[in-house]
């Protein structure tokens, strides 16, 4: 009985090491301008703001990710995009596993505020991000979405719940 | 023990300094959580 009590102990000793690995370097992202790779980032300070008629986001479609913060709460992530029909959407995967809604709590805080700043190739974007439920748009931007990247999004997915479409429309 | 002790007490203290100070170490850090964090998502 002894032995097993230290051995419990000394693995969850062990594993304290890597805990608090991962402990420091999410909050040591949180201080930084803009996200890393999974853990979220501080404000986009950071890049020029961008002023004017939205531009012709086709450019997307060469860029594997973009940098997305939330206005509430102002943290940032990097999360893949795609352009459909002179439209620029971003997306969530994963929405309908437990783990994926304890990893990925920005989509459940962008519906409730959509306020939102993207930052791409230096330059930053006012947006607004408005969910897409459903419908036949749904086709053309998961079609733009496999076609980018090895993602299974499909309309039926969408609707389902499974993955949480955003079109990141100009803030009024 | 009380040496077993000891010995984490100060990884963990090497590693929350190796991680807040050195750039490559959080990253390394991040790309292994995303590993098994994409991993367990599927």
């Amino acid at each position: 009985m002894e032995i097993a009590k230290k051995t419990l102990i000394v693995v969850a000793c062990l594993l304290l090491i890597p805990v608090t690995a991962v402990t420091t370097a999410a909050a040591k992202q949180r201080f930084a301008d803009g996200p890393n790779r999974v853990f979220s980032g501080g404000p986009l300070e950071s890049g020029d703001l961008h002023r004017g008629p939205d531009p012709d986001w086709l450019f997307v479609s060469d860029i594997p990710t973009i940098e997305l913060q939330l206005l509430d709460p102002p943290r940032s992530r990097r999360i893949w995009t795609a352009e459909f029909d002179g439209k620029i959407y971003v997306w969530s995967g994963y929405m309908s596993t437990a783990v994926g809604r304890l990893w990925k709590r920005w989509p459940v805080q962008a519906e409730r505020d959509g306020r939102a700043v993207i930052r791409i190739d230096g330059t930053r974007y006012e947006r607004e991000l408005v969910r897409i439920k459903s419908g036949e748009i749904l086709d053309g931007i998961t079609a733009a979405i496999s076609s980018k990247y090895p993602s299974k999004t499909t309309r039926a997915a969408v609707e389902a719940g499974e993955a949480w479409v955003f079109e990141a429309a100009p803030r009024e | 023990m009380k040496f077993f002790y000891r010995c984490i007490a100060v990884a963990l203290v090497v590693t929350v300094l190796a991680v807040a100070f050195v750039p490559s170490v959080s990253d390394w850090v991040e790309q292994v959580f995303q590993q098994y964090v994409g991993r367990a998502a599927r």
